[in-house]
């Protein structure tokens, strides 16, 4: 934190004059969410009539009863529940392995490697979407569940993360264990994956919200409205037939409530734990 | 040295002398790294690298999904450097990129440095900056194009209360791009903010004590302790956003279709229309290619930079 | 089909028994006897939806060893998610289409070819529009199902008010310039911020030839050999279409590529005018609160119309053409068609139904207007839209005519730029 020598008198004026600023930005920035709710609840006429006041005339609560109604939103949640989850066990394994190799261990071709997880950061997903279906598609994977797990398992942000913060994992701790003839896994779960909650926690969070967002994959892999996820779903919604932007409100907030819960019960957690990764 | 040999079982003891379990005994420690990255290489060879690949195998054929593959040798590549709209569409990412990039950064950076210290519920504050992040770009793109709507919009009805009249946003040319560059501000600010902010944390005050005794103003602090210390955090932002920027598509997608005309048509964008509604599979494929190499060159350049100036790790 | 370079083999050898082991979404193939699963892509509201799922389970009455599942897509990607699956070998088993876009399908061999399947005398019971749209070179690729058209949606209640009375007959139908003046007069009286809006999409783009033909121009030659576009004509249909949204006639959000659909704006009140198709009847009525009825088209030198209209296609992935194909005869045959053409809106395709006449449940007298508008549609237009080569050339027809519509190319650029196209995709084939 920035020193200062000014006189306490000023600096309370300043620190009000700061508060003030930020909580008018954090006003805006909540705005927009704060707009959805607004919409969603209102009574429909009142959405078209071309008067829009800050606040609802009346609270509708049965929008949301029939946008549940109208669309399986219950099942593209359900769909987007099993995705991500099972793909926060598989992925947040395998970087965490694949990180600690990077961070921990020499071995030929680290770096090469290494730069080439990292390249495939820069991929659009676009570039390689049909060939990419192509290639799910001859595994049987179509409409499936693991059409959308696979392919997005291995991320490489995670690796990027979980090697940050592995580098500060004191080399001391993991020779003594190899001292007394441990295996190299044992290591990695006794020892290694204890001291790595930090980065588990952030990439847990960050893990779900990227498949739980999931969209052009999704989009392209799943056929069965039934299997649609969060998503695809919202952007079917807003199709041609659809007049009632309080039902297409009232879906997206609903899509949100997952990550929103999320965010608030663990944001000091992964606020916390993104500057425990060393991603500075 | 903590002693940690009531922590771990004692090694077996050596009986077994079967050649595998030789052989596994005196290269386990060679072999461990590659067994600890194989899940992921295997995963990024079959769904990434392997598609890659044959993205550039179809770009040098010309291919409309429900056909058959026809070789066409450089004619994607030739016939990109003269299409203008590919050339208009690059120039609008790198337009947007510059629009959102700095300024995301930048506030970012000045949120980070007003919310770190001691004010009166700052979790909170923080908090709200960090929420849209975690908004997919559907939804976004839904409320955005709700807010920015012609006829129903908020922002409109505000605009029009204030004496300014409304704007057709999202279908006018010269307004489309705005709103998706606000838009992306909302989206990528709090992530800038949060990044900077576990930065800021891990300078270490006495650094500031240091400059405070050699007379250092408040902006002097900022510009020779924080500025530098924060250069690998910038750097790291840069790549990110930059990727991000150029990468970008679910928000445009979703929000106005690349329209009005070209005015919104982002890089990607461009390579799935010629994709899927052209039906130019070859076409789309060699675009991709050249971005990716784009953004390549992007990031080893400014890797170089960096180098010159601070270590990375 | 043949590839020069097998991807499957070497997935498959570098994968090996890994691929096996993970879930596989295969549908198993099967006889006439045993259990058949028919999966069937289309888009649509909700009338056309409830008329499919209706044939379709009286069709599983009469064949319980068979079981359909309906995929209803967003309309905006039916056909990139179709071409997608096809380059996957997963199309479903059936897929509709527009009559312009089925060439496409018809020439790549990605539907399957019928006529084994009919008799020879089959597709003269059709109207010759739509079979020649369905065919090509001589063969049927898919059957048409059923056609529609465009006509003027207007709100009786807000025209009433600004003082406009409809024309009661074809023969007094609006001229361009009457149709202009009364644009005009509502948005004085400000019955809404734009006085009307056109029901086009960028996968229907085939709308905006209406105009094209009413001016008396065309975008091919009289033999077809040659672009037409760049005349006169041509560059007057497009500064006049221009011109809707330059004066603010249309809400500039009603372009080609736009993201506001014109019934929207018609049913919740916001234009009182709109040019349309048949099928949104259904939704006007549900979701309109004011009165409101159909009149014919403004018309220039002549009268035109858009043949539009859909069939439905095998496609060449399908484990089970033979059953599919019986679905989809049994699917336009008369009586089905006619309750589906009654139920949805839409009108028929078979000759002896068009001849009888049709009953439709709701709102006939709206219904008559579109019928005699489909007497108006120049053979000319319809040889035109139906040439398989048409769904590659009208992406970008879209292109051009949004670049005129929203960012001002001016409209000699615009008929220029889609003769090239006309050049070099169109007649191409």
């Amino acid at each position: 934190m920035m020193v200062t020598t000014t006189s306490p008198m000023r600096r309370r004026f300043e620190t009000a004059g700061l508060w003030l600023l930020l909580a008018v930005g954090a006003a805006v920035m909540l705005f927009p969410i704060y707009w959805m709710l607004v919409t969603a609840i209102r009574p429909r006429d009142e959405v078209f009539s071309g008067d829009v006041s800050l606040l609802p005339s009346g609270w509708v609560w049965s929008n949301f009863v029939d946008a549940l109604n109208h669309m399986p939103f219950l099942s593209w949640a359900w769909n987007s529940t099993v995705i991500a989850v099972v793909a926060v066990v598989i992925t947040v394994s395998i970087n965490l392995l694949c990180g600690y190799a990077f961070a921990k261990f020499r071995f030929a071709g680290r770096d090469i490697l290494f730069i080439a997880v990292l390249s495939a950061l820069m991929i659009p997903i676009q570039v390689i979407i049909v060939p990419l279906f192509l290639v799910v598609s001859d595994l049987g994977l179509l409409n499936n569940y693991w059409g959308v797990i696979l392919p997005r398992a291995a991320e490489a942000f995670g690796i990027f993360m979980v090697r940050q913060f592995m580098v500060s994992i004191p080399d001391e701790l993991l020779e003594a264990a190899r001292l007394d003839g441990a295996s190299e896994l044992t290591i990695f779960l006794k020892v290694v994956v204890p001291l790595s909650k930090p980065v588990i926690a952030v990439l847990i969070i960050f893990t779900f919200m990227w498949r739980w967002n999931d969209f052009v994959l999704p989009l392209v892999i799943l056929t069965d409205q039934e299997m649609y996820t969060v998503q695809v779903g919202l952007n079917l919604l807003k199709g041609q037939y659809n007049t009632e932007w309080t039902e297409l409100m009232a879906i997206a907030l609903l899509s949100l409530v997952p990550m929103l819960v999320i965010f608030v019960f663990f944001q000091r957690q992964l606020i916390q734990g993104i500057a425990g990764t060393g991603l500075k | 040295m903590a002693d940690l040999s009531m922590t771990y079982p004692q090694a077996q003891s050596e009986t077994s002398t079967s050649p595998i379990s030789r052989w596994w005994r005196s290269n386990r420690s060679r072999l461990t790294p590659y067994l600890f990255i194989a899940p992921n290489l295997l995963l990024f060879s079959v769904f990434v690298f392997f598609p890659l690949l044959y993205a550039a195998y179809i770009s040098v054929h010309q291919w409309s999904l429900i056909d058959v593959p026809e070789f066409a040798g450089s004619q994607n590549y030739a016939r990109l450097l003269g299409d203008l709209q590919f050339w208009q569409a690059l120039k609008n990412t790198v337009i947007y990129s510059a629009a959102t990039v700095p300024t995301t950064l930048i506030i970012g950076l000045f949120l980070a440095i007003g919310l770190n210290r001691e004010l009166a519920g700052r979790t909170l504050l923080r908090s709200m900056y960090f929420l849209p992040v975690v908004v997919s770009s559907v939804a976004t793109a839904l409320i955005a194009a709700w807010l920015f709507n012609d006829n129903y919009g908020v922002i409109n009805a505000v605009l029009k209360q204030a004496g300014v009249g409304p704007v057709a946003w999202l279908s006018t040319p010269k307004w489309a791009l705005p709103s998706i560059i606000l838009t992306t501000l909302w989206v990528r600010i709090g992530f800038c903010m949060v990044v900077y902010l576990a930065a800021l944390q891990s300078i270490s005050p006495s650094y500031y004590e240091a400059a405070v005794i050699d007379g250092a103003t408040r902006p002097q602090q900022f510009l020779y302790v924080t500025w530098p210390l924060l250069r690998p955090t910038t750097f790291l932002l840069l790549i990110l956003n930059v990727i991000y920027s150029f990468q970008v598509f679910d928000l445009i997608y979703v929000m106005t279709g690349g329209g009005p005309g070209f005015s919104t048509t982002m890089i990607v964008q461009y390579i799935y229309r010629a994709a899927f509604a052209n039906s130019e599979m070859g076409y789309a494929s060699a675009m991709g290619i050249v971005l990716f190499a784009l953004i390549l060159l992007f990031t080893l350049i400014q890797w170089r930079i960096n180098r010159r100036t601070e270590q990375f790790v | 089909m043949t590839r020069t370079f097998d991807r499957r083999t070497v997935l498959k050898t570098g994968l090996g028994v890994g691929a096996g082991l993970l879930a596989s979404g295969r549908i198993s193939p099967g006889s006439a006897r045993s259990p058949v699963r028919l999966t069937i892509a289309v888009w649509g509201g909700k009338a056309e939806i409830d008329a499919y799922n209706k044939v379709i389970a009286k069709y599983q009455a009469a064949n319980p060893n068979v079981t359909f599942r309906l995929d209803v897509l967003p309309s905006g990607q039916f056909y990139q998610q179709i071409d997608t699956k096809l380059a996957g070998r997963q199309a479903p088993d059936l897929f509709r289409a527009t009559y312009q876009q089925v060439g496409r399908y018809a020439m790549n061999k990605a539907a399957v070819e019928l006529s084994k399947y009919l008799d020879s005398e089959y597709g003269t019971a059709f109207m010759p529009s739509v079979w020649s749209a369905v065919s090509y070179q001589g063969k049927p690729y898919a059957l048409p199902h059923h056609t529609d058209t465009f006509a003027l949606f207007y709100n009786i209640d807000l025209l009433e008010k600004a003082g406009v009375t409809v024309p009661a007959r074809l023969e007094q139908a609006w001229t361009w310039d009457e149709f202009t003046k009364v644009a005009r007069l509502l948005k004085e009286k400000s019955t809404g911020p734009y006085p009307f809006a056109m029901g086009w999409t960028a996968n229907a783009v085939h709308r905006w030839l209406i105009f094209l033909y009413q001016h008396g121009g065309r975008m091919l030659s009289e033999d077809m050999k040659s672009p037409d576009i760049n005349t006169p004509a041509g560059i007057e249909t497009i500064a006049w279409t221009q011109n809707w949204f330059k004066e603010g006639l249309v809400p500039p959000s009603t372009s080609l590529k736009a993201a506001e659909p014109a019934q929207n704006l018609f049913a919740n009140g916001t234009v009182p005018m709109m040019l349309n198709g048949n099928w949104q009847i259904p939704f006007v009525e549900q979701q309109a609160k004011f009165r409101w009825g159909v009149t014919y088209l403004p018309r220039d030198v002549a009268m035109a119309d858009d043949l539009g209209g859909t069939c439905m296609a095998v496609s060449r992935d399908s484990k089970n053409p033979d059953i599919a194909a019986d679905f989809l005869k049994f699917m336009v045959n008369e009586e089905n068609m006619r309750d589906y053409v009654s139920s949805a809106q839409f009108l028929p395709v078979r000759k002896s139904l068009v001849e009888s006449g049709v009953e439709f449940p709701l709102r006939s007298e709206e219904m008559k207007v579109f019928i005699e508008q489909t007497k108006t549609i120049p053979e000319h237009l319809v040889n035109t839209v139906i040439r398989p080569t048409w769904g590659k050339f009208s992406s970008k027809l879209a292109d051009e005519l949004d670049l005129a519509f929203t960012s001002g190319q001016a409209p000699e650029q615009t008929a220029k730029n889609i003769e090239a196209h006309v050049r070099s995709i169109l007649l191409s084939a």
